[in-house]
């Protein structure tokens, strides 16, 4: 009997799906959808990558490269929240169906001049 | 005469890759044989190679569907090994989600569960409940079905004013739900004539076999780490085990709907119960030692051992899971079944087994 109001409850009720490629959800503002690296401010100094768990990061001082690999990256945020200048962040856009696998970005970082020693004291 | 008949490891009902080799005489099962070993990805040895706190991500991807339960019971070891007290507000966010994942590790296997025996409607409607679930999830969490919640030393993410509104929404549309759907299971005509009586364990031999969780409490034992010690934030928390008497597949499926209302308690008591506050401490230092907690895992109890010798990375991780618990129990039921619902018996002890090989 219990079935029977379901069924006809469902009946006059308004789908319970969506018509998934013409009718897209906006994404929650807190899913973690993909990460977004500004590369402004990074100093290539490796903590991310050191943090990453599967190891999707790579952070290359020689080229000055930053590489991220989309089919390893778990969305643990462990990265963001590691980074010492916050130029990592998470955004709640869901990163699109092939997608290229690594993603490299070249860090625009200026070599700054070595600051001159300091006289030694007499 | 005897025929032996495989079941698994790919079967329409089985949802993970379990072999059995059914012994059958005319249409009875009198013996079974199980084998184990087709998800073996050996995570126990992996976790050599990366930190406890990167460690906490593996054990999350032991099982998908307790996966925030496997975290947050590894943080809870290894925090033992550290000898760190987390605030109390972590606690209880870490207690909302757990309860989460047993609402919706439980409305997936009632569908299951509808599925195996036939009654596709019913699926259906459970696994739209299951639905709300995870987009609550979603929303506090971030992921839907991995929740990365709990992290060394307290939670990742706090509960704002809008997550706890949406929470106890949640509460008050599931359960008019779950009493709707209860009255569908525990009523219907011919899901009593499917279940009522079938593949009985009877209070004693469950409890000696070591079976764990709503097996163990389908058959009576008033069982549950939740109401232990070991997991002490819940004993003011208001909720009372679920146990039925009978020990067959019809007790299993009440069980597991009373599990369902009382989490719905929990989260609701948990909410008015929660302290404002700090939600993760820092912890330093690189532990040496031992350690084992336990937790109440939707399909039973969880026991975590992990070895720490003085460096960054865990020496030994050793995970007991609640289905390895059970098959025994499984194999004791299955004898004197008929072939056609052996499907239903071993849906009833709710299989995980990536969980039990890692
Ligand atoms: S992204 Fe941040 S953590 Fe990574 S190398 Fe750049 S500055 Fe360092
Ligand atoms: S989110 Fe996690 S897995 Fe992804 S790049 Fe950052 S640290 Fe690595």
């Amino acid at each position: 009997m219990g079935m029977l109001n379901l069924v006809l409850t469902n009946i006059s009720r308004k789908p319970a799906t969506r018509l998934y490629p013409f009718e897209i959800r906006e994404p929650f503002k807190e899913f973690k959808g993909r990460i977004v690296f500004d590369p402004e401010n990074c100093i290539l100094c490796g903590l991310c990558q050191k943090k990453c768990p599967p190891d999707a990061i790579t952070v290359t001082k020689a080229d000055k490269t930053w590489e991220l690999n989309l089919f390893r990256c778990i969305m643990c945020t462990e990265c963001v929240n590691g980074c010492p200048k916050g130029c990592l962040s998470i955004s709640n856009e869901r990163a699109k169906t092939g997608a290229k696998e690594v993603i490299k970005i070249a860090v625009p970082i200026v070599d700054k001049p070595k600051a001159p020693k300091a006289a030694p004291s007499k | 005469m005897t025929t032996v008949i495989p079941f698994g490891p790919q079967h329409p009902v089985l949802p993970e890759p379990v072999s059995l080799k059914l012994e059958i005489d005319d249409d009875v099962v009198v013996g079974v044989l199980p084998s184990l070993g087709y998800v073996h990805r050996g995570l126990e040895t992996f976790i050599n190679t990366k930190d406890f706190n990167q460690t906490t991500y593996v054990c999350e991807r032991i099982c998908g569907i307790c996966s925030a339960l496997h975290g947050i019971t590894y943080t809870r070891t290894v925090e033992k090994l550290f000898d760190t007290e987390i605030p109390e507000r972590a606690q209880y966010i870490r207690v909302i989600v757990g309860e989460l994942n047993r609402l919706h590790s439980h409305l997936l296997w009632l569908g299951l569960f509808a599925d195996g025996f036939g009654f596709e409607s019913l699926f259906y409607e459970c696994w739209k409940y299951r639905e709300e679930v995870l987009d609550v999830a979603e929303r506090i969490c971030g992921n839907r079905v991995i929740h990365s919640i709990s992290k060394v030393g307290g939670v990742t993410r706090d509960l704002t004013k809008e997550h706890i509104d949406m929470l106890l929404k949640m509460c008050d549309s599931l359960e008019t739900e779950i009493k709707n759907i209860e009255k569908v299971f525990v009523n219907n005509y011919t899901v009593k004539q499917r279940l009522v009586g079938l593949a009985t364990l009877s209070k004693q031999v469950a409890y000696e076999v070591g079976t764990a969780g709503p097996t163990l409490r389908g058959s009576g034992n008033a069982i549950d780490v939740r109401e232990t010690p070991d997991w002490d934030i819940y004993k003011d928390l208001g909720f009372k085990t679920a146990v039925e008497k009978d020990g067959d597949c019809y007790a299993r499926t009440k069980v597991r709907i009373t599990e369902l209302l009382n989490s719905l308690t929990i989260i609701r008591n948990a909410i008015s119960k929660m302290p404002e506050g700090e939600i993760e401490v820092r912890v330093k230092g690189f532990p040496t030692g031992e350690a084992i907690m336990r937790t109440e895992q939707p399909r039973g109890e969880v026991i975590y051992y992990v070895k720490g010798n003085g460096t960054k990375k865990l020496e030994r991780l050793k995970v007991r899971t609640p289905t390895f618990a059970n098959i025994p129990s499984l194999l004791l039921m299955l004898p004197g079944v008929k072939l056609a619902d052996v499907p239903i018996v071993v849906l009833t002890i709710d299989p995980c087994v990536s969980c039990t090989e890692r």
